[in-house]
């Protein structure tokens, strides 16, 4: 899948309309991450726009060659949401603070948080070790642990996890090919 | 680190996630540029971390756009003070450059100051010279005029005393006016002497010698004194000082009037 050259070549000129539409179509992935790892919607929405804002001025430091915009913007929101984490009264500023103490607006185990899609056909230990180093922000090293499996093993989880969502990924894409086959010819 | 061990180890997942020190993070980034096969298997990676993420997307709330997009804007509009400064930046280095400009003009008017406080120090020796020069010049025009008049002067008669034995090589030249009653003398060519003599000239006035006066070794012209009623002029050579009465047996030359 090619990324939008073009839009991001206007975001690195500074156009606000290329932001916009970066905006739609990368808040939404980026968006449940950062509340996946904050677990606090007010500070998740806060770390979106700074993670937008940082994407905005930082937009000339990404180099296609070297992957994806959205490995790149997922690295800048996880940092931003880990930070925040870390320091939850210094990083966010402009804010009452008041606002992160009051925990009705969204608790950690609505069902907004669980995990959807293909990570539902893996096998339970591969689709938390995904969890916890995609979604939670843990280090591999941090997630070894929390699972309680020597690193070795934890890294063959997540490599067999990959393996398994690739075989999932192409099998949805032949269905998907033999439906259009059928739709247009049959 | 062959291709198989950096899929094993998972390394490129680690890259992916961002958990890398910068030093192996750079090392990976050129492994990947350098190897087709690991960069592709790297995309799929990319690919299925990056599905996984839309399929577990979370709509958030439209004003967090609206805020972005605002925020935006007021940072763009914060960019005209930015480049206000930058204005004033520019007019500082415009500041500075003249300020330069001075500095080195002044450097420069100094040395040529100095150039030419010594031009006019070495003008106003010459100027000094000079006019030590023309009063020397001057000086001499007088005397050359004054001798130059005697000279001339048609009541004048020029005599020439010839060396006898004594001083075969001297010669002096007198200029007698009667009229006048001036003698002047040329002794130029008269022989050199030893420092403890000196040339004496004498008038014959019937039979007696009378001084006219010692005959200086340095001046190319001087004038005598006038004697009346003499019948010649005689040279002789004296001890230094001069003598009351001419030492005969040195005289050297001598003229009839």
């Amino acid at each position: 899948m090619q990324d939008d050259l073009g839009l991001i070549k206007r975001l690195q000129k500074q156009d606000s309309t290329a932001l916009s539409e970066l905006y739609d179509k990368y808040s939404g992935a980026l968006y449940g991450i950062i509340l996946r790892i904050c677990k606090n919607e007010t500070i998740a929405q806060d770390l979106l726009q700074e993670t937008f804002l940082k994407i905005w001025q930082k937009s000339t430091t990404y180099d296609p060659k070297k992957g994806k915009f959205f490995t790149w913007s997922y690295r800048i929101a996880k940092n931003m949401a880990l930070n925040a984490m870390r320091n939850p009264n210094t990083l966010i500023q402009n804010q009452d603070l008041s606002v992160y103490n009051n925990k009705t607006a969204l608790d950690a185990e609505t069902d907004v948080l669980q995990l959807n899609g293909s990570l539902k056909k893996l096998d339970p230990h591969h689709q938390k070790a995904i969890e916890l180093v995609y979604f939670n922000g843990l280090t591999h090293r941090e997630a070894h642990e929390e699972m309680d499996v020597p690193l070795g093993t934890f890294k063959s989880y997540i490599r067999q996890a990959l393996k398994k969502l690739r075989e999932t990924y192409q099998k949805e894409f032949i269905i998907l090919w033999i439906i259009i086959e059928i739709t247009m010819y049959g | 680190m062959d291709r198989n061990s950096i899929k094993h180890t998972g390394i490129l997942e680690q890259y992916l996630l961002g958990e890398l020190s910068k030093d192996q993070q750079l090392e990976i980034e050129k492994i990947l540029i350098e190897d087709n096969e690991l960069r592709e298997y790297y995309n799929d990676i990319e690919r299925n971390f990056e599905k996984i993420a839309f399929e577990n997307a979370i709509t958030p709330p439209d004003t967090v756009k609206t805020r972005l997009l605002n925020k935006i804007d007021r940072t763009d509009k914060q960019v005209i003070p930015i480049q206000k400064s930058n204005t004033s930046s520019v007019l500082l280095a415009v500041a500075a450059s003249i300020s330069i400009f001075f500095m080195i003009s002044s450097g420069w008017l100094y040395t040529q100051w100095q150039d030419s406080k010594n031009s006019m120090t070495i003008i106003e020796k010459e100027t000094q010279n000079l006019n030590e020069r023309i009063v020397t010049l001057e000086k001499n025009l007088n005397e050359t005029n004054k001798w130059y008049n005697a000279i001339n002067n048609p009541n004048t008669v020029k005599l020439i005393l010839k060396g006898n034995q004594i001083s075969p090589s001297s010669r002096a030249i007198t200029y007698v006016n009667h009229e006048e009653k001036t003698v002047i003398l040329n002794p130029k060519s008269l022989t050199k002497i030893d420092d403890d003599q000196t040339y004496q000239m004498w008038a014959d006035v019937d039979g007696e010698m009378i001084n006219m006066g010692i005959i200086s070794s340095d001046n190319k012209m001087i004038a005598m004194k006038y004697i009346d009623n003499a019948t010649s002029i005689n040279i002789t050579i004296e001890p230094k000082g001069g003598s009351d009465h001419p030492t005969v047996e040195k005289l050297i030359a001598n003229v009839l009037l």
